[in-house]
Parts: C-alpha cells; structure tokens; sequence
C-alpha cells in the first residue's frame, strides 16, 4: 500500500501549520510529521493544537533527536499525545542535524549508539517495562516507569540518510524515514535498510520505508523550483561525505553553505544552490512531472512518501494541487 | 461593527467562494500575529467541520482578515461586488 505523509515545520504561527494539517488531512494524506528544532515552535505543542483539529490523520515528530531531549521524554511526549489522538500517533527519532546541534555547543557523539538505546528506551517506557536499562549513552533505574499506560502501539521510525544509521533502522525501526529525494539515493538506502533488516532476522516488507523529501509542486516548474532553494541548502549542508559524492558535490562547497547557515548569511547560503543540487536533493515541478518522479521512487521500494518543506510557492495552493492532481494518481482520495 | 449582519448581507450562493479568498488573505496576511488565538480556534473548529463558508464561519473570518490585512479583504468583497461590506483599517494598518 502507497501512503502519504506531509511534513510541517513550524516556523508560521500555530493556526497556520494547524490550517495546512487540517487541508492535508481533507485531501487525502496519511500522515503528519512536524520537525523538531529549538528555533521554531515546540513541536509537541504544535502536534497537539493538530491533533485537537484533526479527525484520523496520523502524526508525529519527524524527528526529535535525543541529543537535546532526553528519550524517557520522547517516550512521554507521544505517549500523552495518544491519549488526545489514540492510535494516531508516530514517532520520527534520528541523530538529529548536525549545523543546529552546534549552535547549542552539542556534538553529535556516537550516532548510532545513541539511536539505538533511545529507541530500545522509548519502547521500554510504552510497554512500561520493569527493571533498569543500563546502555553506554543512557540509564534508566525501575523508578523511571511510566504511571499511566499506554494503549496503543506508536511506531517508531528512524530518521536516517548514511548506510549505518540505514542499516540500524532495517534492523530497529517499525519504519525509516530516509533523508533523500533522488532515486539514486533511495534505491542505495533501501539495499541498507534491507542489509539491516536481514541482519536482524527481520523482513523490509514489515518496515515502512518513506522518502523524507523536499517538496515543491506548481502548475509551472519554475514556479515550483524556486521555494525548494533554502532547504537544498540544509541538506547539502548536512548530507555525508558518501552522498555528495554520489552527486558530484564538492566537499569544500558543502561547507561553505554549513558555515554561511551556521552564520545566518542566508544570501551567500542560497546563492550557492545550483539546479544541479535542486535536482538531486528535491522533488519539484508540475503535477505529471511530480507524479512521474514519484512513481519512480515507490518503484525503488518506498512504501511512504512524504512531501516535506516547502510543499510549494503557496501551501495551501499546493497542497490543494497535490491533493486534485497528484494523489489520485496513487490511491483513491476523498 | 456588526459582523453577523454583514454576513446575512452576503448571499448563500457565494459564501464558499468567498470563505475560500478570505483564508487566502489570512493565511498570507503579514500582520496575521494580531488575530486573537480566540478568533483563530473557532477559524480551525469550523474548518475542520468544512463550515467556514457558514455564518459563524464567514463571521469569525470577517473578523479575523480586518485585524489581519482589512485592504487585501476589501479588495476581495469588492470582487464580489459587496462593497457595501467594507472592513475598516484599524490606525495600526
């Protein structure tokens, strides 16, 4: 089954981000991820506002890192968020971004080992397991139970774009949530997932695999090209060593973007994007071109695709566009 | 100012179309800081319901675009040709 997701960063005020969730949820759409930084709203705040307004879309973080927060919260964060939309409720979890995790003098110090035993933490606290945890990163005594259950299952998916952290979601994650819009990219972060999964006895086809994608969609592909510029920029800042390599990216020119966003020199930053690095690091165009490049990628093994930001040169314009013109493509829709 | 009266003024036919410009306006409004969360919530109640177009819809609606952008909001009654619905600037705008 092909699934849908959207995601929202909430940079806009709450009723806007609620608004678009709301449409997102009328058109058709699955899921609802909100990211999580400090230099935006609080994204458990935000996803409960959506939640209250919402009916049955599926949410969550799309992803908390347990860097900044501490994976016991994570774990009581989406519990009680189930209990405002009972099983409607996901869980993104990754290594987080590395420019951000900076400019709060966090290193991201051993990944996948911090992942891993956050992940074994959350599902711990959810089935309000007994007894202490003892990891490398993190511990937890008998007293760190939960004091309330939870009812429902919330899956958990791991946020990831390297071949370790894929392979760790193949072997831990109910889903992954694969930083990557290229078909290239995904098809390699399938094989990874898939090695992951295998490693551990497990079979993909019970992982759900989406595309985490920048997004753009407009009746015209220059229209649509433009709002994906300053998230480009991000991924290319963040993306590692084996990625821009796979696109012919230049190291240096990477980290000349990483230190301009970490500097706020937007101009320098977005300056530096080139159509080559749009088409590498995003989906965007007409509908037909979307729907092509999309198909393409569910036919690479994804199970999930999520338009994530921008969407296009107008939210709600595009979200109404993707949910006429798009979707049906895929699934029947409302 | 009388915002229930404005709305019985508006004509059933057109009050989906216009409900859909007047969230255009709010949603892309520069000064959308200045609605009440108050007036927003019931914007979001009567959404997910898919009744903005109603009259406690277009109601808070009206409310909502005059604090927001009332020039871009008149600019869409008049489209309509309810001039006679005029939403006034506030000093601030």
């Amino acid at each position: 089954m092909k699934t849908f997701g959207i995601e929202f960063v909430p940079m806009k005020l709450y009723w806007r981000t609620t608004y678009y969730s709301i449409q997102a949820e009328k058109v058709g759409y699955d899921n609802i991820w909100i990211t999580d930084h400090f230099n935006n709203r609080n994204v458990y705040v935000s996803l409960s506002v959506i939640a209250n307004y919402t009916d049955s879309i599926k949410l969550g973080p799309g992803v908390t890192n347990p860097y900044l927060v501490h994976p016991v919260m994570t774990a009581q964060s989406v519990a009680s968020l189930n209990e405002i939309a009972p099983g409607r409720v996901l869980c993104g979890i990754g290594a987080g971004d590395r420019t951000t995790l900076e400019m709060v003098g966090k290193e991201m110090e051993r990944p996948l080992r911090t992942v891993r035993e956050s992940v074994e933490i959350i599902r711990r606290q959810l089935a309000r397991e007994k007894g202490e945890y003892a990891g490398r990163k993190f511990s937890t005594t008998a007293g760190a139970r939960f004091n309330f259950k939870v009812e429902d299952e919330i899956p958990i998916y791991v946020g990831a774009q390297g071949p370790r952290m894929l392979q760790l979601a193949g072997e831990i994650g109910d889903g992954v949530l694969i930083n990557a819009s290229h078909p290239k990219d995904i098809e390699e972060a399938v094989k990874q997932v898939r090695k992951g999964a295998e490693k551990a006895g497990r079979n993909i086809d019970y992982i759900e695999v989406a595309a985490y994608t920048s997004f753009s969609v407009a009746e015209d592909e220059k229209s649509a090209r433009k709002p994906v510029v300053p998230v480009v920029a991000y991924i290319v800042a963040g993306s590692p060593k084996v990625i821009l390599e796979r696109h012919d990216i230049p190291a240096e020119k990477a980290e000349k973007i990483r230190t301009d966003l970490a500097g706020r020199n937007w101009g320098e930053a977005f300056g530096a994007v080139d159509q080559e690095m749009i088409d590498s690091f995003a989906i965007c165009g007409t509908p037909d071109q979307c729907v092509e490049k999309i198909e393409n990628l569910f036919k690479k093994g994804i199970t999930q695709f999520v338009t994530g930001t921008p969407v296009g040169p107008t939210v709600r314009g595009s979200i109404n566009l993707f949910g006429e013109e798009v979707l049906p493509h895929f699934k029947e829709t409302n | 100012m009388d915002y229930r009266e404005m709305v019985k003024s508006i004509p059933l036919t057109i009050r989906r179309p216009i409900s859909e410009k007047l969230i255009d306006v709010l949603l892309e409004a520069k000064e959308g800081k200045k609605v009440p969360s108050s007036i927003c919530k019931h914007i979001l109640y009567y959404w997910n319901r898919d009744k903005l177009h109603s009259e406690l819809g277009l109601m808070n609606l009206l409310k909502a675009v005059e604090l927001a952008d009332p020039k871009e909001a008149n600019i869409v009654l008049a489209e309509f040709n309810l001039c006679y619905v005029k939403l006034t600037s506030s000093p601030d705008n």
